[in-house]
């Protein structure tokens, strides 16, 4: 974010309130309002997320006395305990991983070299061709859900990685968005090389692909997040426990109507499997948001 | 940066090679059981006990049932998938990709949809091979499993919906007899009556039920009251006659419970548990596994169950027709699937293993599927089980031939709930109750 | 969707086009690029759609390739009160939904474009919830609404009231939904405003800082039109995100209280899994697909003819 908006400021930052290119001057009477209502907004956005962290920290059986024991202590991280007990947790997080990191490696590639095709070569058909991959964008998956099922029975592709991978790869969001982003980039650049007589996936790998960087972080961040936090398919095609990903899993471990104690063990669940996407996000949160940033105005 | 790039390239070919190769699972050399069920995960608590008597809870005692069945039989080795309550979507979705478990949990009710498909294996021969007659089943667990003559699920237990009661509030409300038994309504309006009168003592409503966006609730409520009229709405299993007087009748007495604010309203399931442990209200209606949490709670001081006790009592008798409740059952049924002779023979011990354990299982509240159990000096020292002993016999499930039951209890819980609330005129919930599941029916 | 975003470049890219004509005749190897992306998007896409159209036409369920009945089920999902309701019910979220994620959106990208630590910080509060899955979001929000011991049913209680019945009143639980599914989804709008916002000239400010123009002025003159393009993007992927409720309806309500909450999609999902009723689900997943394809070409058509008119 720093870098973008050092970019487009209108002059380099002086003082703190400065540099806001939505024409705020200095801090005003309006402002401290604006800033005061963002951040009373702001509190109501994280008071259900601090919400289920507290109740995740306290004994299941406090909690069927009162709720207000929220707020004071004893706090405990038994339910966090309890659940790296259950075994599985660890492989679903592995599943989680490769699922979402092979879809999006599998993605970039996909539709860097497409992309690449559509913007900057021609071959015959190519405008009907493109048209029909951007319909695709209106497909729901849920339209496709039953037809896919079937198919990848008959492929004997459930329980398996490919089988939780594929089906994202045919998303035609990525190829759309890296075709924007091929006919950005200035002509002359793969011109020049041709005149050297470099070949045509030369120039794509040397020339144009380094320069699309921030549209490969966009499209990457996006995939790999869509597909951590998918629900509909794993449900349906990593039906054994070995293949669960964490959100299956974590599902699946909710006991059935018996339960009557264990709203702090529910709620340490979702931290325990919200917790590695938002580390991440943190911790990439500048790239992130350069990428989401960068992509989308072109 | 660039070379990141690249790198991820050629990480595409790894990855997919590396998926491939973990697609290969290692060979054991005990033979391999799949055993899909849902009543949760409790690793945590009960993940390497094989003392079953140890163990608490629909999950606890399975879990520890399975243990020990592992360990009894070094030469087996089941190994456990949990699934999200019920599990059928995805039951569904992996017979239809042709990799089912070998055993799954299925509700009696639920059998049928799937036998009727030829995807169980009839269990008569495999059962009788290790020693298990059909007369040595309760006659309702027997006839839940039975489709066609034939037994489909080796069944584990019978359950059904109970007046779980807070003794307090009743002896308050003066509902409270000189023996000390709670005043249960013989009538419809008694039940009213009795509602009213609770509610002028306490000051707070005579049922919990949970109501938010149920189905099942509503769905059990209204077969058992019609059961009690001798309404015989399934005797074409393809098709309901539900818009009826009788049906009318029951939704009527719900909607004025509704109406009179005799009961909690926007509850939903766990909700409704912990109102009824902090004692809002005078009866929970839920199933048979809460008896062992409730009467953990109304042992321990301090609780609200602990200051005047808890008891349980199957649903009155409010209607001049046979005495009957709505039950159902859970079942352990075996996939359709090539298997070897080891392969079925280890299903045939592990169904015998759990059939002998039926008592064990028995301690979380169901009512055992086996004969002896449900006879014996054990069974009948549990807590409370001398007041819901009588289920044994009330127990009516729907026709076996019924399919769908899970789909018919999300049409009839809508329309009764939109009629109870006052979303729609009651006949007209009714009428569509009945043409919506006859839809279902035709186009099975 | 296309158009908006891509017809600027392409269009700076035109006189170079010229030059170059002999290496832009059309070739079928250039085509091979794209190959590897057709192979799967037909195999996986295209042969599962027209296998829906061709299963819509059936009477199938999981576990037989059925029978042919012409349109009868599309008769049926036209005779079902229901399906109606869930098409309804999806109209009404997009409309609860979109119009707030862009105004909610762009009132957040004005007020944290700033370049103070505090706005840093606020961006990334706002951000965070997007990266959560259905499941979770559907956790938390569950027990915000749940009578009893719920967030919201505490904090009332310091007051001695009791919480409205999001999850079971009929009037509110779309708007319970909607409320999570804003919480949920805030973030990208936000950042696509963002970063609109910062491409405009900082000198354009400044000359309005002179002209003393007020801040709805300079807003009204100088940022809304300068955004009016991302403005349409947002609203486009959104219309199209939030057609495609699916768990948030199921998890929070499993569309209850009687069909109130049922979008859509869970309709095709319930006919699929729980009617086991194949045929029609997937008939109602080609309504579903052509509605959608409808919307996006409306806004296709919309753009072009707003290109045109620039």
């Amino acid at each position: 974010m720093s870098s973008m908006t050092s970019a487009h400021a209108p002059t380099p930052a002086s003082d703190v309130g400065r540099g806001a290119p939505s024409g705020m001057v200095g801090r005003t009477t309006g402002d401290r309002i604006i800033l005061g209502l963002t951040i009373a907004l702001a509190i109501v956005m994280m008071a259900p997320l601090l919400w289920v962290v507290a109740l995740s920290l306290k004994d299941n059986k406090e909690l069927m006395v009162s709720m207000n024991a929220v707020f004071h202590a004893p706090y405990t991280v038994q339910n966090y305990i309890n659940i790296l007990a259950t075994s599985s947790v660890f492989r679903w997080i592995l599943n989680s991983l490769v699922v979402a990191g092979g879809l999006t490696v599998g993605t970039l590639v996909l539709s860097s070299l497409a992309g690449y095709g559509f913007a900057r070569l021609n071959f015959p058909f190519r405008n009907v061709l493109f048209v029909i991959v951007l319909m695709g964008l209106a497909v729901p998956e849920q339209a496709v859900l039953i037809a896919r099922h079937q198919l990848f029975s008959w492929l004997k592709l459930h329980n398996t990685y490919p089988g939780l991978i594929l089906p994202g790869l045919s998303a035609p969001f990525g190829v759309f968005l890296m075709t924007q982003y091929f006919r950005a980039i200035p002509k002359e650049l793969d011109e020049a090389a041709l005149l050297d007589n470099a070949s045509r996936f030369k120039i794509f790998w040397k020339v144009l692909l380094p320069l699309t960087l921030p549209a490969q972080a966009t499209l990457g961040i996006f995939t790999f997040l869509g597909a951590w936090n998918d629900y509909l398919w794993p449900l349906i095609s990593g039906t054994k426990k070995e293949m669960y990903t964490l959100t299956v899993g974590i599902a699946s471990t909710q006991t059935n109507f018996a339960q009557s104690e264990g709203l702090g063990f529910l709620m340490s669940q979702a931290v325990f499997a919200g917790a590695p996407i938002l580390i991440l996000y943190l911790f990439f949160q500048k790239y992130i948001v350069t990428a989401v940033s960068g992509a989308a105005v072109r | 940066m660039i070379h990141t790039l690249r790198t991820s390239f050629l990480a595409a070919t790894a990855a997919c090679a590396l998926a491939g190769g973990l697609l290969a699972s290692p060979a054991f050399a005990a033979t391999e059981l799949t055993f899909q069920r849902f009543f949760g995960a409790c690793d945590a608590d009960f993940g390497s006990n094989t003392d079953v008597s140890k163990a608490v809870g629909e999950c606890g005692i399975i879990t520890s049932m399975v243990n020990k069945f592992n360990a009894d039989n070094p030469d087996i080795h089941v190994a456990v998938t949990t699934v999200e309550w019920p599990g059928y979507d995805q039951l569904t979705a992996q017979f239809a990709a042709g990799d089912p478990p070998d055993i799954v949990t299925i509700h009696h009710s639920a059998l049928s949809d799937y036998q009727t498909k030829g995807l169980l294996l009839p269990l008569d021969d495999l059962l009788a091979a290790n020693g298990i007659k059909p007369a040595d089943f309760t006659d309702a667990s027997r006839n839940g499993v039975t489709k066609d003559g034939k037994i489909y699920g080796l069944p584990i237990d019978n359950w059904t919906m109970l007046f779980h009661i807070n003794m307090d509030l009743f002896k308050q409300a003066g509902l409270v007899d000189a023996s000390g038994k709670p005043i249960l309504p013989k009538s419809v309006d008694e039940l009213l009556a009795q509602a009213k009168q609770f509610k002028e003592k306490t000051g707070k409503p005579y049922l919990i039920q949970n109501l938010a966006n149920e189905t099942a609730l509503y769905t059990r409520n209204l077969y058992t009251y019609l059961f009690q009229q001798n309404s015989d709405f399934f005797a074409d299993p393809t098709k309901v006659k539900i818009n009826t007087p009788e049906a009318k009748k029951v939704v009527e007495m719900y909607k004025a419970i509704f109406d009179q604010g005799d009961t909690t309203k926007d509850l939903d399931y766990a909700a409704s548990i912990n109102a009824f442990l902090a004692g809002e209200g005078g009866v929970h209606l839920n199933g048979t596994w809460m008896i062992g949490d409730y009467n953990a709670s109304a042992e321990k001081p301090g609780t609200a169950l602990n200051k005047g006790g808890y008891a349980v009592y199957p649903y009155p008798q409010l209607f001049s027709g046979k005495h009957a409740q709505y039950a159902d059952g859970h079942s352990l049924a075996v996939s359709q699937k090539d298997r070897s002779e080891e392969q079925t023979a280890a299903i045939g011990k592990f169904l015998k293993f759990m059939a002998d354990h039926d008592f064990d299982w028995s301690r979380t509240g169901h009512l055992p599927a086996m004969k002896a159990v449900l006879d014996s000096a054990a069974f009948k020292a549990l807590p409370h089980r001398d007041t819901v002993a009588p289920i044994a016999e009330l127990g009516t499930s729907l026709p076996g031939a019924v399919q769908r039951q899970f789909a018919i209890q999300d049409i009839i819980g809508q329309e009764m709930s939109a009629a109870i609330t006052g979303q729609k005129e009651v006949d007209a919930s009714l009428a569509d109750m009945e043409s919506r599941i006859n839809e279902l029916l035709a186009n099975l | 969707m296309a158009d908006a975003a891509l017809s600027s470049p392409a269009n700076r890219a035109a006189p170079a086009k010229a030059r170059v004509q002999n290496v832009q005749a059309p070739l079928w190897r250039n085509a091979l690029f794209v190959l590897p992306f057709l192979v799967v998007f037909v195999a996986l896409l295209v042969v599962p759609l027209v296998w829906g159209i061709w299963l819509s036409l059936h009477k199938a369920d999981a576990f037989s390739s059925g029978r042919f009945v012409g349109f009868a089920n599309y008769v049926r999902l036209y005779n079902d009160k229901i399906f109606w309701q869930a098409i309804g019910n999806t109209f009404y979220f997009v409309l609860l939904t979109v119009p707030a994620l862009a105004v909610i959106g762009l009132m957040l990208a004005l007020a944290l474009n700033s370049r103070t630590r505090t706005a840093a910080v606020l961006r990334t509060v706002f951000f965070a919830s997007s990266v959560l899955s259905v499941t979770i979001v559907t956790l938390i929000w569950r027990i915000v609404f749940v009578p009893g011991f719920g967030l919201l049913a505490t904090v009332y209680g310091w007051f001695g009231a009791a919480p409205p019945a999001f999850l079971s009143d009929p009037d509110l639980v779309m708007i319970a939904i909607a409320i999570a599914t804003i919480w949920w989804c805030i973030g990208l709008p936000m950042m696509l405003f963002l970063s609109a916002l910062q491409q405009i000239p900082g000198d354009i400010y400044e000359a309005a800082a002179l002209d003393n123009a007020n801040r709805w002025r300079t807003f009204r003159y100088i940022t809304l039109p300068s955004i009016k393009r991302t403005f349409v993007l947002v609203v486009v992927i959104q219309i199209v995100l939030q057609f495609q409720l699916f768990g948030q309806a199921k998890l929070m309500t499993n569309g209850g209280p009687n069909n109130v909450s049922k979008p859509m999609v869970l309709y095709i999902y319930e006919a699929a899994f729980t009617k086991w009723d194949l045929g029609l689900g997937a008939a109602a997943s080609e309504v579903l697909f052509v509605l959608i394809l409808i919307a996006a070409m409306v806004q296709f058509l919309v753009s072009r003819r707003k290109g045109e008119s620039a």
